[in-house]
C-alpha cells in the first residue's frame, strides 16, 4: 500500500531508532557490561529451590490479579455501554479512580484495616483477619481492587464499536441477554483479553505491594539483590524467570488474540441493546467496588492522617515538589505518547509473525524490573559528551519515563490502531494522498480516545513512578514520591498516612479535571 | 493535538521551548559559583537542617539527593557504584556502615583525613581515612510502657527468644539498613552456631519480621507487640509524641552495646573535592554532632566534652560493642542468605 512512500519509512525508522535509545539499550547494556566469569554461581542460583517458590508466587500474583481485576471490571464495563445510568460520565469517573492511586498507598490502607491492631480489629474487638493480611491472595485483592478500571475502561470502549447491525439482527430470534453473552462479548473478549495481558504484567511487576504484604516474588528479590547485597549481576540473574514468564503470557495472549482485535465502527442510527432492568443492580454493582476500591482506602488514610502532627509543615513543604512532578509526568506522558504512536502504528500494521514479536518484546521491557532500568540508563547516559550534559538534569526524569512506559503507551495504542481499518488507508492512497496526510487525515482523528487513554495511563504512571526516578533524579531538586519517601523514613504512622494521602488527591486532582471537562465537551 | 502542525504550529514551537528548558533548565541553574553535591543516607528531617546551615554559613550551594528507606528503593549506594566511571557526589553520609564498607571495598571513596575528627576515637575511624564516624545510634529493645513494667523488659537480645515473649516480638527486616549491620555485628562477635540457634528459636517463638525501624517503632506504640528490636532516633521519635514507649540498652553486660555511628567519606574523583573536604570537615565537627544530639535525632556524640541528648545515656557509661567494622561489613552477604533461609523470607 505505501510502497515507495518515503516519508513513512523515515518516521517510523526514527520512532524505532529512539525505542532502542531510550527503552532496550539501557537494559542490553546492564546486561553486557555486568556479567562476570562465574556462570556457576549463576547456574546454583538459577537452579536455587527458592525458585520454585519465587515462581509460584509470581505467576499467582499475575495470574490471580488478572481474573480478579478482569471479573471486577467486565461487568461494570458492560455496565457502561449498555445499562443507561444516570450520571454515567460522573460513575465513570469515580469508578476509575483506583487506578490513579499509586498501589504501595492502597496496601498502606489495607494494613492499616486488617492488621492485628487495624481498624476491622477495633470494630470487631477481635483479630480475624491479620493473619491473611500479609498475604499472597491479599497481594492479589489489592492489586485487584487498584487495576479493574483498565478492564472496565477496555471493555466499554470495545462494546461501543460493536455494530450494530450484528446485535440488531441477532434480536430478531434472541432475547437481549442472549445476544449480549452470544454475539456481543464473544466480539470484544479480544480487547478484554488484551487489557488483562497489561493488568497482568503491570501486576508481576509492581514492587511496593509484595513488598510492604511481605509476599516474595521475582521483583522483591531482584530489589534485594540490589538493596541488600548490592550485586547487580545476581539481580539480572533473579529477574530472567520474572521475564520469562512474562514472555509464556504475552505470547499466549497474543496467540489467542491474533487478529481478532474488533475493527467494526458502529453504524449510524442503529442504537445498541440497551438493558434498562439491570439499572438497579449496576448501580448496586457500583457502589460496592467505590466503596472497596476508593472511598475505603481514602478514608482509612485519612483517619490516620487526623493524627498527625506539624503536618502542614510537611504538607506546605510540597509545593514545589507538587508542581514539578505535575510539569514533568505531564511533559513525559507527551513525550511518550508521541513515541509510541509511531511505533504502535507500525506494530499494527506489521505482519503476524512480526506483530507478536514486537509485541513480546514489549511486555519484556515493561516487565524488566525498574532498578534494572534505572541503573542501565546511569550507564548509558552517564559519559562525557552529549550524554553527559543531560545526565544530572530533569531530562534523566523523562528520559526514566520513556525508558519504562513507552511499552506499555505502545500496546494500548496498537490496539487503538487496529480498530481502523486498512481499507481506509488504501483509498487515501488510491485517491493520491501521500502517508503524512492519511494519518493525520484518517487514521490520527480515529485514534484520538486511544491517544488519550494512553497519554492518562503515561501520567498517571509517571507520577507515582519512584524505582528509577530515585535513581536518576539530579541533586537537590525532587518529585512528589521522591519527597514522600525520603521523608517517611523516620516519621510517625500518621503522618506517613497524611503524605500518601496528599500525594493520592495531588494526582487525583488533575485527572478528575481532564475527566469533567471531556464530559462537559461532550454534553455540548 | 500536537499531530495538528498546520493549526497548531505556534503550541507546537512553544512545546519544543518547554521541552529545552527542562532538558537544560536545571543544568544552567547549577552551573556558576561554588557548589558541592552530598549523598545523603541519614533521615531526611535531621540531615536536612544541617545541610542547610552549611550552606548559609559557608555560601556554597549544597546539592543534597536523599535516600529512601531502605526496604522502598535500591537507595543511593548502588547509584554511587553504577555512577563510579563518572563521579557525580562529592561527599557520601551515610546512617549506617554497610553501605560505607561496600562502597570502600568498590573502591568507590577516597581517603580524606580531616583535622575535624581529632578527638573521635580511633575504634570509629578507618586507619586509612576512607570513612570517619560521628554522631552515633545505639541499637535498643524498645518495650510499650503499658504492657510491660521496666523490671520485666528484656535486657539482653538473647531474651527475645524466651517463650514468655512469643508472638509479641517485631524486628525489622534484618537484610537491610541497621539491622543488617547489628545481626552481622552479631555474628562476628558471637559466632555463627549461637546466632543460628538464635534466630531459628527466634523464628519459633513466632517473631515478626517487618519493614523497617519505624515501623518496629509503630508496632510497640499500637501494642501489637509488647517488645522490638530498633534504634534510638525511632524510639525517641514516639517518646517526644508522648506515646507509651521506653527503651533498654540490651546486653550492657554482656557483648556490650551496639553503636552505628554515621560514617561520611570523601568520593573518589569527585567533581568538587575541596568543596567536598570542607564539607566533611564542617560535619565532623562538635557543633554538628551537638545539633544532631539536641534533634529529634538523639543522635550520641563522639567527640569528647559535647553534650548529649537528653534520655540517652552518654557513650562512655555503658559497654560498647566492641567489633571491627570492616570484619562485620564483610559478612554481610553471607549473614543475609543465613537469615533468608533461617526466617523464610
Amino acid at each position: 500500500m505505501w510502497q515507495g512512500q518515503r516519508s513513512r519509512t523515515v518516521v517510523i525508522g526514527i520512532a524505532f531508532a529512539a525505542l532502542f535509545v531510550c527503552c532496550v539499550l539501557p537494559i542490553v547494556y546492564l546486561v553486557a557490561t555486568t556479567f562476570g566469569a562465574d556462570s556457576d554461581a549463576y547456574t546454583a542460583l538459577a537452579l536455587d529451590s527458592r525458585q520454585r517458590g519465587l515462581l509460584y508466587n509470581t505467576a499467582f500474583l499475575g495470574v490471580g490479579t488478572a481474573l480478579l481485576a478482569t471479573a471486577i471490571g467486565t461487568p461494570l464495563g458492560v455496565a457502561l455501554a449498555r445499562v443507561p445510568l444516570r450520571h454515567q460520565a460522573v460513575i465513570r469517573v469515580i469508578a476509575a479512580v483506583p487506578i490513579l492511586l499509586p498501589p504501595y498507598i492502597v496496601a498502606l490502607a489495607w494494613i492499616y484495616l486488617g492488621s492485628r491492631r487495624g481498624l476491622l480489629a477495633a470494630l470487631t474487638g477481635r483479630d480475624l483477619f491479620s493473619a491473611w493480611t500479609y498475604s499472597p491472595p491479599a497481594a492479589v485483592v489489592v492489586l485487584s481492587l487498584v487495576l479493574y478500571p483498565l478492564s472496565m475502561l477496555a471493555t466499554e470502549f470495545a462494546m461501543r464499536r460493536v455494530d450494530g447491525r450484528l446485535e440488531e439482527a441477532a434480536m430478531i430470534v434472541a432475547p437481549p441477554h442472549r445476544v449480549l453473552w452470544r454475539i456481543t462479548l464473544p466480539l470484544v473478549a479480544p480487547t478484554i483479553l488484551a487489557s488483562a495481558l497489561i493488568t497482568f504484567v503491570l501486576a508481576v511487576s509492581e514492587f511496593g505491594v509484595p513488598g510492604l504484604l511481605r509476599v516474595r516474588v521475582y521483583t522483591t528479590e531482584v530489589f534485594t539483590a540490589f538493596a541488600a547485597l548490592y550485586d547487580f549481576s545476581r539481580a539480572i540473574v533473579l529477574a530472567v524467570p520474572l521475564l520469562m514468564v512474562c514472555v509464556v503470557v504475552a505470547a499466549t495472549a497474543a496467540g489467542l488474540l491474533g487478529d481478532r482485535l474488533n475493527t467494526a465502527r458502529r453504524s449510524a442510527g442503529v442504537s445498541p441493546v440497551a438493558f434498562h432492568d439491570w439499572r438497579r443492580p449496576a448501580g448496586i454493582g457500583f457502589v460496592a467496588v467505590v466503596a472497596a476500591a476508593v472511598a475505603l482506602p481514602l478514608l482509612i488514610l485519612g483517619r490516620e492522617a487526623l493524627a498527625a502532627r506539624s503536618l502542614g509543615e510537611v504538607v506546605t513543604g510540597s509545593g514545589k515538589a507538587v508542581v514539578r512532578s505535575l510539569f514533568l509526568s505531564a511533559l513525559g506522558a507527551t513525550l511518550v505518547v508521541a513515541l509510541a504512536v509511531w511505533v504502535g502504528y507500525a506494530q499494527a500494521r506489521m505482519r503476524r509473525s512480526a506483530r507478536l514479536a514486537i509485541q513480546v518484546l514489549l511486555v519484556l521491557l515493561f516487565a524488566t524490573p525498574s532498578t534494572i532500568v534505572g541503573i542501565g540508563l546511569i550507564g548509558v547516559w552517564n559519559r562525557p559528551g552529549i550524554a553527559g550534559t543531560l545526565y544530572g538534569t530533569d531530562a534523566m526524569f523523562l528520559l526514566a519515563y520513556l525508558a519504562r512506559f513507552v511499552p506499555v503507551a505502545v500496546l494500548i495504542l496498537a490496539a487503538s490502531v487496529q480498530t481502523v481499518s486498512t481499507s481506509q488507508e488504501e483509498a487515501a492512497a488510491v485517491s493520491g494522498a501521500g502517508w503524512i496526510r492519511t494519518m493525520r487525515g484518517i487514521v490520527l482523528p480515529q485514534m484520538r480516545l486511544g491517544i488519550a487513554a494512553a497519554w492518562v495511563v503515561a501520567f498517571v504512571l509517571a507520577f507515582g513512578e519512584l524505582g528509577v526516578s530515585v535513581l536518576v533524579a539530579p541533586p537537590g531538586d525532587a518529585t512528589l514520591p521522591i519527597r514522600v519517601y525520603t521523608i517517611i523514613a523516620n516519621t510517625p504512622a500518621s503522618r506517613v498516612a497524611a503524605l500518601a494521602l496528599l500525594q493520592a488527591l495531588v494526582i487525583l486532582a488533575p485527572v478528575a479535571a481532564l475527566g469533567a471537562t471531556a464530559s462537559l465537551r461532550k454534553g455540548q | 493535538m500536537i499531530f495538528h502542525m498546520g493549526r497548531n504550529s505556534c503550541l507546537a514551537r512553544l512545546g519544543a521551548v518547554i521541552v529545552y528548558a527542562a532538558l537544560f533548565g536545571s543544568a544552567c541553574q547549577r552551573t556558576g559559583g561554588r557548589e558541592v553535591t552530598a549523598y545523603v543516607s541519614a533521615d531526611r528531617p535531621f540531615s536536612e537542617p544541617i545541610l542547610k546551615e552549611y550552606e548559609r554559613q559557608s555560601g556554597v550551594r549544597v546539592n543534597v539527593v536523599y535516600d529512601t528507606e531502605e526496604t522502598k528503593s535500591t537507595g543511593l549506594a548502588n547509584r554511587l557504584l553504577a555512577e563510579k566511571a563518572r563521579p557525580q557526589a562529592d561527599v557520601f553520609w551515610s546512617n549506617e556502615p554497610v553501605r560505607t564498607l561496600v562502597l570502600k571495598s568498590r573502591d568507590v571513596l577516597a581517603p580524606y583525613q580531616s583535622p575535624s575528627a581529632d578527638g573521635i576515637p580511633s575504634s570509629l575511624r578507618d586507619a586509612e581515612g576512607y570513612w570517619t564516624g560521628f554522631s552515633a545510634r545505639i541499637r535498643v529493645v524498645a518495650y510499650n510502657t503499658n504492657l510491660v513494667k521496666p523490671e520485666e523488659a528484656p535486657k539482653s537480645i538473647f531474651d527475645l527468644a524466651d517463650p514468655k515473649w512469643r508472638g509479641q516480638v517485631a524486628i525489622a527486616d534484618p537484610r537491610f539498613g541497621s539491622t543488617s549491620f547489628h545481626v552481622a555485628a552479631l555474628y562476628a562477635i558471637a559466632g555463627d552456631q549461637k546466632m543460628d540457634d538464635f534466630f531459628r528459636r527466634l523464628k519459633q517463638n513466632g517473631v515478626r519480621v517487618v519493614d523497617g525501624n519505624s515501623v518496629v517503632r509503630d508496632m510497640v506504640v499500637r501494642g501489637e507487640v509488647k517488645v522490638g528490636l530498633t534504634d534510638t532516633d525511632d524510639v525517641n521519635v514516639a517518646v517526644e509524641d508522648g506515646q507509651p514507649i521506653a527503651m533498654v540498652l540490651p546486653d550492657k553486660e554482656g557483648l556490650g552495646v551496639p553503636v552505628m555511628p554515621n560514617m561520611v567519606s570523601l568520593i573518589a574523583d569527585a567533581p568538587h573535592p575541596d568543596e567536598g573536604r570542607h564539607l566533611i570537615d564542617y560535619l565532623l565537627s562538635s557543633d554538628v554532632e551537638r545539633q544532631l544530639a539536641q534533634s529529634e535525632a538523639v543522635q550520641i556524640p563522639l567527640h569528647g566534652g559535647v553534650q548529649g541528648p537528653k534520655n540517652i545515656p552518654s557513650i562512655d557509661t555503658f559497654k560498647p560493642m566492641t567489633l571491627d567494622y570492616s570484619k562485620a561489613a564483610s559478612r554481610v552477604e553471607e549473614v543475609t542468605n543465613r537469615l533468608a533461609s533461617i526466617l523464610g523470607l
